[in-house]
This record gives structure tokens, C-alpha cells and sequence, in this order.
């Protein structure tokens, strides 16, 4: 079997996503999400629901009154935290493994994935963009690739790691020329198996090239600059390093400037320090590598 | 031996024989140590942006998050501990950048710049560095004795 078989078949041998996550996803083609839908779906997961509730009643948020409702939670958290929260742990609970090849721990991947979700949601925030949902989630499958390519990677490594050392060319570029394919493709594949909307698939699958995709988008270039962002500042490193290209269109389409990228770099610290917070002391989330 | 972890934008200092300060992960961000071999005390910062003016907010909150901030208070912090400021032995590592970057990502080239500046002010010199390229790096102080090691992919070396 030649390697693009093998990595065929392992794509659809991959698991597929939690019915749950797929219908909170859903729901995201609606303009707006109400806390009363994304209650509909998650209510008959009692694990998230625990989850919900045990960080509506955090210590971080200091209220003396116990919060034991869904709704009433979601009223303490906001809509969109406890969307943003579902759908991360829903998609995690199942793909949070160590990835090889790239040295990722589960919990390295599942740090960058989450970083690179709320990167893309403070930008989005700060840029004044809309379907700032679908960003988000984009954002937090982009490297979802790695959990399948991971194992060529580890066979081949050092002949990667030699091409983007000798040629100066970025890790994803050497990838497809050992392999003969990327981890951005292989993930826009898994995507699209899942039936994603194609928004988020192409985004997957041009997130290190925004240059090559079909159609330019504000997704692509909203989710390459925020992983950009995290791949610089060090959140969740692989042995891939920071051996990517920047795209600098994608950064004059949005009209990032340095304070705009500096001010939502130090936003994304105290936001995923509040993650920490709120949820370090859920027990369930340790099973689904701490968020 | 304890291992302190400090993650982005922490600032820790020690006077504990066998504490080892670590951070992970120095992309852009700018690993500083601080250590006064007489004394035996020493301290890490491991700041992500040059300049506080950004967020000052922030700063307040999160002094270690910037250059300029986190730097001075590192520094302050050795010397309450006991160190002295002209035996100080400072160490820098990090500031690398994305390939092909542009002006706007240059945040690791002014994060190193704007150190150079305030160490000059205070008139400290680094003693070594490891800075720049496209890869990252971990920086660990061993408290007892100073020693100071960088690893890259490239393997560990003192620094």
C-alpha cells in the first residue's frame, strides 16, 4: 500500500466527531445562538453538563449562591463562553491524545487548538468581524491534521526536519515533499469527511498558505494570523517549532497593525489564564486534558 | 531539587538551594535570569511584548507580561532578596521570529531591543545570550550554583 493509501484509509478509519459537537455545530449557521438551543443539545451530556455547572459555581467567579441549573448557568457564564466551552470539550474528549511525530502531549495540542480558537475570537472582536463562531471553531480543528499524519511524520522526521534546515522552507512544505502530503490537508480531508460546512474545511486546509486557497476569506486569514500569533508566542509547541511562514497579505487584508496584534496577545494570556481558572477545579476536565 | 515552571509572562525569583527555575516554549518571548553568584540568589521573567503602554492594565495586573514592566522588577526583586546589583549575572535567550515575517510580527527583534535599552540605562550587561532564528527554546537556572542551560532542538548547552 503505497503512503497516500495508508493515510486515506486512516482518515476514515479516524473517529468520526461526537454527534453532540456536530449538531452544537450546527447551530452555528444560525445568525444568532441562544442559550436555550445550545441548552437543547447539551443537556443530555451529563459530563459537560456537570462540567457547566461546576464552573458556573468556580471560585473565580465569587458568588456566595449555588448555581444547579443549566439555564441558570448559562445565564452566570454567557452564552457564547458556554458555547465556546461545549464544543471544545465535546470535540476533545475523544482526540485528546499525544500526537507523535510531532511531540505534541495531548495536552500541548489541545492548549494550541484552544489558544488558537480564542486568539481568533479576540481578533475577530477587535477587527469588528462577524461569523466570528465559525472562526472560532476553525481555529480549533485547524491542526486537527497532526492527529493523523503524526505517525509518517515520526517515521520520516529527520528527513523533514533536514529539508526546512537546508532549503529554508516552512515544516508544511517539506511535509508534503516526504510524505506527499501536508497536516494541513489531511485535516481539511477530516473535515470534510465530517461534512463541515466548506468554510471551516477550507480554512483547515489553507491555514499555513492562505495565498493558495480558491477564494480569499477572513476566516483563513483570521485563523493563519492568530496561529501565527500562538506558534510564536509558545503556545503548545511541537517539534515542528515555529518553522512557519507568515503571510503578509493576509495581515495587510485584515489591517493588523502591531498594536492591534500586541493588545490582543496580552488579552489571549489573562482570557486562557480565566480558562484555567474557572476550570481547574473540574475534576471531568482532566479527562479531557485541562482547557 | 524542585523544578518552579514559569509560564508565559511569570516572574519568579529564589534564594532556595536546590530550586530550579524553567520555563518552556520562548518563542518571541524573551527569558531573562538574574543571578548573584555571591549571594546565591537569582530570578527568571519570561515576558512576551516590549512595551506596556499597549495594556497598562495589564501590566499592573501581570507585571511579567512586558519588557519594561517585568525587567525592572525582576531586577528589584534579586536585590531585595539580597543580591548585589554590581555582582549581578544576567542571561537572555528567545526573541526568535515566524519565517518570512513582516514589521508587525518583528515582536521578538523589539523585545530584544527594548532589553538592550533598559539594561543600559541601569548599566547591566548581559553576560550571554542565545536570541533570534526560528526556533524555540527552554531556559532553566539552577539556583545553588547559577548554572544556566539553553535547549533547542539542537540539543542543551550551558548559556
Amino acid at each position: 500500500m503505497s503512503i497516500e493509501d495508508k493515510i486515506i484509509e486512516k482518515i476514515s478509519s479516524f473517529p468520526t466527531l461526537p454527534t453532540m459537537a456536530s449538531k452544537l455545530m450546527g447551530l452555528l449557521n444560525d445568525a444568532e445562538i441562544s442559550a436555550s438551543e445550545i441548552g437543547r443539545v447539551i443537556q443530555y451530556d451529563p459530563a459537560l453538563t456537570a462540567n457547566l455547572l461546576k464552573a458556573a459555581n468556580s471560585v473565580y467567579l465569587g458568588q456566595s449562591r449555588t448555581v444547579d441549573s443549566l439555564s441558570e448557568a448559562f445565564f452566570r457564564l454567557g452564552t457564547k463562553w458556554v458555547y465556546q466551552m461545549s464544543v471544545s470539550s465535546l470535540i476533545y474528549s475523544n482526540l485528546n491524545r499525544p500526537v507523535s511525530g510531532y511531540e505534541l502531549s495531548g495536552e500541548a495540542l489541545w492548549r494550541h487548538s484552544v489558544a488558537v480558537a480564542q486568539m481568533s475570537d479576540i481578533l475577530c472582536e477587535q477587527l469588528k468581524i462577524r461569523d466570528a463562531g465559525i472562526i472560532f471553531t476553525a481555529g480549533l480543528l485547524h491542526d486537527i491534521g497532526k492527529m493523523i499524519l503524526g505517525e509518517f511524520v515520526s517515521e520520516s522526521f529527520d528527513d523533514i526536519q533536514a529539508i526546512v534546515i537546508n532549503e529554508k522552507i516552512p515544516f508544511e512544505e517539506a511535509e508534503k515533499r516526504v510524505i506527499g502530503v501536508d497536516h494541513a490537508e489531511v485535516g481539511g480531508m477530516t473535515a470534510e469527511r465530517w461534512n463541515f460546512p466548506p468554510a471551516i474545511v477550507e480554512t483547515i486546509r489553507w491555514h499555513h498558505q492562505p495565498e493558495k486557497a480558491a477564494v480569499q476569506s477572513e476566516t483563513i486569514d483570521i485563523v493563519h494570523v492568530a496561529d501565527a500569533t500562538c506558534l510564536i508566542q509558545g503556545f503548545g509547541i511541537g517539534s515542528d517549532g515555529i518553522q512557519y511562514k507568515l503571510n503578509n497579505d493576509s495581515v495587510d487584508r485584515l489591517n493588523i497593525t502591531s498594536k492591534i496584534l500586541e493588545q490582543a496577545a496580552s488579552e489571549l494570556v489573562t482570557v486562557l489564564e480565566d480558562i484555567d481558572m474557572m476550570t481547574s477545579d473540574i475534576p471531568a476536565a482532566e479527562a479531557v486534558g485541562r482547557l | 531539587m524542585s523544578l518552579k515552571v514559569l509560564g508565559i509572562s511569570d516572574l519568579q525569583v529564589s534564594k532556595t538551594p536546590g530550586d530550579v527555575l524553567i520555563t518552556y516554549s520562548l518563542g518571541s518571548c524573551i527569558g531573562l535570569t538574574v543571578y548573584d553568584p555571591v549571594a546565591k540568589v537569582g530570578g527568571m521573567v519570561h515576558y512576551m511584548l516590549p512595551l506596556s503602554k499597549i495594556a497598562p492594565e495589564k501590566a499592573k495586573a501581570k507585571p511579567g507580561m512586558f519588557a519594561d514592566t517585568g525587567v525592572p522588577l525582576l531586577l528589584t526583586k534579586v536585590l531585595e532578596l539580597g543580591g548585589a546589583k554590581d555582582r549581578l549575572i544576567v542571561k537572555a535567550a528567545g526573541g526568535s521570529q515566524l519565517m518570512d515575517q513582516n514589521k508587525v510580527f518583528n515582536i521578538g527583534e523589539r523585545n530584544y531591543l527594548v532589553l538592550r535599552k533598559l539594561l543600559w540605562k541601569n548599566n547591566i550587561l548581559i553576560k550571554a545570550e542565545d536570541v533570534g532564528g526560528n526556533y524555540s527554546r527552554t531556559l532553566r537556572l539552577e539556583i545553588d550554583t547559577g548554572y544556566t542551560t539553553i535547549k533547542t532542538r539542537e540539543g542543551e548547552s550551558e548559556l
